[in-house]
């Protein structure tokens, strides 16, 4: 394993340990819906499915249809205050 | 993992910051996962489409935006102008007037059931004045009229004469005390501005003859309690204020001095009645049996008579003064709360 790896996984271990991963997580859900993103992927999982048809839609479907779109439909803004905050936590982390 | 390894301050930025933006989409890709979880459950539970509907409903329940009509299409005032045939007196009454008029019409509810009464009352009223003595009974009969309500009325609005409101009225008027003895004999009164230093002698006197006079502490009023025999009070009192009478009576003895004879101090103080008004002036009583015997004049008083009577002969040594003090003590049941007076006049005076 290299150090990044290990980093990355202290790093993380660090973050749900704290808790710190939580709160993000839902700052991050928050600021999606205030946004509309919530929204737009929902319009985006509407075309999957009639497409793939309604009985047969599975949940790999939609993730492959959804996701790499979702990342990318994501404001900047709430993107970089999340980055922010990652930020902030690693600086307090390593002193 | 030690500190040391973890240590990103040996990390260059760039390595920093690729590793927020990894945190950044472990994070985004969570939030997709879970929304492509939930849509995926709500289409095969079958609720996902649920709130896109057909063109027909959605036409159905379009807002509606005309004048005189609310957005459902309905109207506001649809029943305003309806008239409505009474069932009773076939006659067409307007909607908003139709459950009032029923009421009256059919002789049922509250108010209607009240004006028949105030008529009936009424006609009986105008016919007694000229009626026999026949058509009285037949009158008086009929309890629930509204004649003998009016009269009941009227004696019940009569004031009770006695009522302190009356009496505090007269009272401030201090040269009218004949006034004063009636009301005062059935209640307390509260609102006396007299105080001792104002009256004079001889107003003093004919004022403790009549009633109490203690000053009250908390209100600084005197009392106005009737001196009159009741027989009724000295029953209540007696057996409250007996056990107190031990401890002040030998209170009173260890204080010691030319008064201190119990028997004889209450029997000089039931005997000097009529000179209390010279006390405020004179300011020669002892202090020191003044505070002992303030409240409890009254009650050693009682307690002899009870109890402790044969002691208080033993004490004074002569059954000329203890006869003297129970014939007193009998004579004077009503006056026994002005016993406490004296000294109630001295105290406040030293006080003042």
């Amino acid at each position: 394993m290299s150090k990044e790896t290990q980093m990355r996984a202290a790093i993380n271990q660090k973050l749900i340990e704290m808790g710190e991963r939580e709160r993000l997580k839902e700052l991050l859900r928050a600021k999606l819906i205030e946004c509309g993103w919530r929204d737009q992927l929902k319009a985006l999982c509407k075309e999957v499915i009639k497409e793939k048809g309604l009985e047969n839609v599975t949940v790999e479907d939609l993730v492959a249809g959804v996701t790499p779109k979702g990342r990318a439909l994501v404001p900047d803004s709430v993107k970089k205050e999340l980055l922010q905050r990652i930020r902030a936590f690693l600086a307090q982390q390593s002193t | 993992m030690k500190m040391e390894d973890m240590s990103l301050s040996g990390l260059d930025n760039t390595k920093l910051e690729a590793l927020a933006h990894d945190v950044y989409s472990d994070l985004v890709e969570d939030a997709c996962l879970g929304l492509c979880f939930e849509v995926h459950r709500a289409v095969k539970q079958g609720y996902f489409f649920l709130d896109e509907t057909d063109q027909e409903s959605i036409k159905d329940f379009e807002i509606v935006d005309q004048p005189g009509v609310d957005i459902f299409g309905q109207v506001y005032n649809q029943w305003k102008n309806k008239e409505c045939v009474c069932p009773n007196c076939s006659r067409s009454i307007a909607a908003s007037r139709f459950a009032p008029h029923l009421e009256k019409c059919l002789g049922m509810g509250r108010n209607s059931s009240r004006i028949a009464n105030r008529r009936i009352a009424s006609s009986n009223n105008t016919s007694k004045s000229e009626s026999d003595q026949e058509d009285n009974d037949d009158v008086n009969d009929n309890d629930w009229s509204y004649g003998s309500e009016k009269k009941a009325k009227k004696r019940k609005s009569e004031k009770n004469p006695n009522s302190p409101r009356r009496s505090k009225s007269l009272k401030h008027k201090n040269g009218e005390l004949s006034s004063n003895v009636n009301p005062d004999l059935y209640k307390y009164n509260y609102s006396s501005g007299i105080s001792y230093e104002t009256l004079g002698p001889e107003e003093l006197r004919s004022i403790l003859t009549t009633q109490c006079g203690v000053v009250s502490e908390h209100t600084k009023k005197m009392c106005t309690r009737s001196t009159l025999p009741d027989s009724d009070t000295m029953l209540e009192n007696d057996g409250y204020d007996a056990p107190d009478g031990q401890l002040i009576m030998s209170r009173l003895q260890w204080d010691g001095s030319s008064d201190i004879s119990p028997s004889d101090s209450a029997s000089s103080k039931a005997s000097t009645n009529n000179s209390e008004s010279k006390r405020p002036k004179k300011k020669k009583k002892p202090s020191t049996l003044t505070l002992t015997t303030t409240g409890s004049g009254g009650e050693r008083d009682k307690g002899q008579e009870r109890e402790r009577g044969d002691r208080d002969r033993v004490v004074c040594g002569g059954s000329g003064s203890s006869s003297s003090q129970n014939a007193l003590g009998l004579s004077s049941r009503k006056k026994r709360p002005k016993l406490p007076v004296p000294p109630a006049l001295s105290i406040y005076d030293d006080l003042n």
